[in-house]
């Protein structure tokens, strides 16, 4: 009975130890990809430097106000275990407040004013057509928000940047969105160590019982 | 915040910052407060004030930063926020001195075996 517990466990551990080796695989070559894709990122950065000027690309450039374009979901699992996962931030109320006070200060009227048209003409239908036409106007600052300019990093460093510069931003958005996968790995890597070692005491205890019984039936 | 989800912070040099802020992680809070921290000669690096804040998930940190404040790193044991090391362009990474890696490698020891 207790040699049986003692195979079982030790099949466990088993299985428990190469799933470790294949975590430590997966983390390696994912921490492989995602160094050269950082490297691929200065590399794309200093060519940006080398066009644009030295001071040019730098933390001086920084916006004085920046909100995250990217967010991460960290789900706990059953086991134990973390997931995080990329999410893009789409669009911002703060900054959809902020649109729509600007375009309240430009012309409300879409057509051509008419200056001198006399009081008595205006009937109540046109008061009517009037009141919609100055409604439409209100929904396009929210559709605007959604794409706001000034939301985009790029921005800072200029208008018309270099094409190094967008090839150094889409390297390092690989690179976050690979970071969210390494970390879930990490979380996995270390949960199933602990499970190792938990596994392991379990199986000395067992050996130790075992030794027990057979000194025990060794004296009788 | 918590319908959003949570954030990534950089510790790191220059270049690093730049590249990951480029790549839209960065936020300064109401409290003006960054979520990365640009690493130079005579910056003091404190990277408990990432830690203790709830709204991050990830922190990246350039390894010879790590290096420097790894008694903190090695005593950080929770899952969030997750600290990733990251290389950094004068230091290339180094898995034998990543604290994951180290943990894991630990698996290994005497230690474990008793």
């Amino acid at each position: 009975m207790g040699v049986s517990e003692l195979d079982e466990s030790s099949l466990l551990l088993d299985e428990k130890l190469l799933r470790f080796m294949d975590q430590l695989e997966l983390l390696e070559e994912k921490r492989v990809t995602l160094n050269s894709l950082i490297e691929q990122g200065w590399f794309s950065l200093s060519k940006a430097r080398y066009s644009m000027g030295n001071k040019q690309v730098s933390a001086l450039q920084y916006a004085s106000e920046i909100e995250p374009l990217v967010c991460i979901h960290a789900r706990t699992q059953d086991s134990g275990e973390v997931e995080f996962c990329t999410e893009k931030v789409t669009g911002c109320q703060e900054s959809g407040k902020d649109v729509r006070s600007i375009e309240d200060i430009g012309p409300q009227e879409v057509g051509v004013r008419k200056r001198n048209k006399p009081k008595k003409h205006i009937t109540e239908k046109e008061a009517n057509d009037k009141a919609s036409s100055e409604k439409v106007p209100e929904v396009s600052p929210l559709k605007k928000s959604d794409l706001n300019p000034q939301q985009d990093p790029l921005k800072w460093f200029g208008i018309l940047v270099p094409h190094s510069l967008k090839q150094a931003q889409l390297s390092f958005k690989q690179v976050i969105e690979l970071s969210a996968e390494i970390a879930t790995l990490q979380t996995s890597v270390l949960n199933t160590r602990q499970e190792l070692k938990n596994g392991m005491k379990d199986k000395y205890n067992l050996q130790d019982k075992a030794l027990g019984a057979q000194l025990d039936k060794v004296a009788d | 915040m918590a319908g959003r989800g949570k954030l990534i912070a950089v510790i790191g040099d220059e270049d690093t910052c730049t590249g990951f802020l480029l790549g839209g992680i960065g936020e300064l809070n109401k409290n003006r407060k960054p979520n990365f921290l640009v690493v130079e000669k005579d910056t003091n690096i404190n990277c408990g004030i990432f830690l203790a804040r709830i709204d991050i998930g990830i922190i990246l940190i350039n390894q010879f930063i790590a290096e420097m404040i790894r008694h903190a790193i090695d005593a950080h044991m929770q899952s969030i926020p997750a600290v990733l090391e990251i290389p950094s362009k004068e230091h290339p990474y180094d898995a034998s001195k990543d604290s994951i890696l180290r943990r894991a490698k630990g698996m290994f020891s005497a230690d474990d075996f008793r």
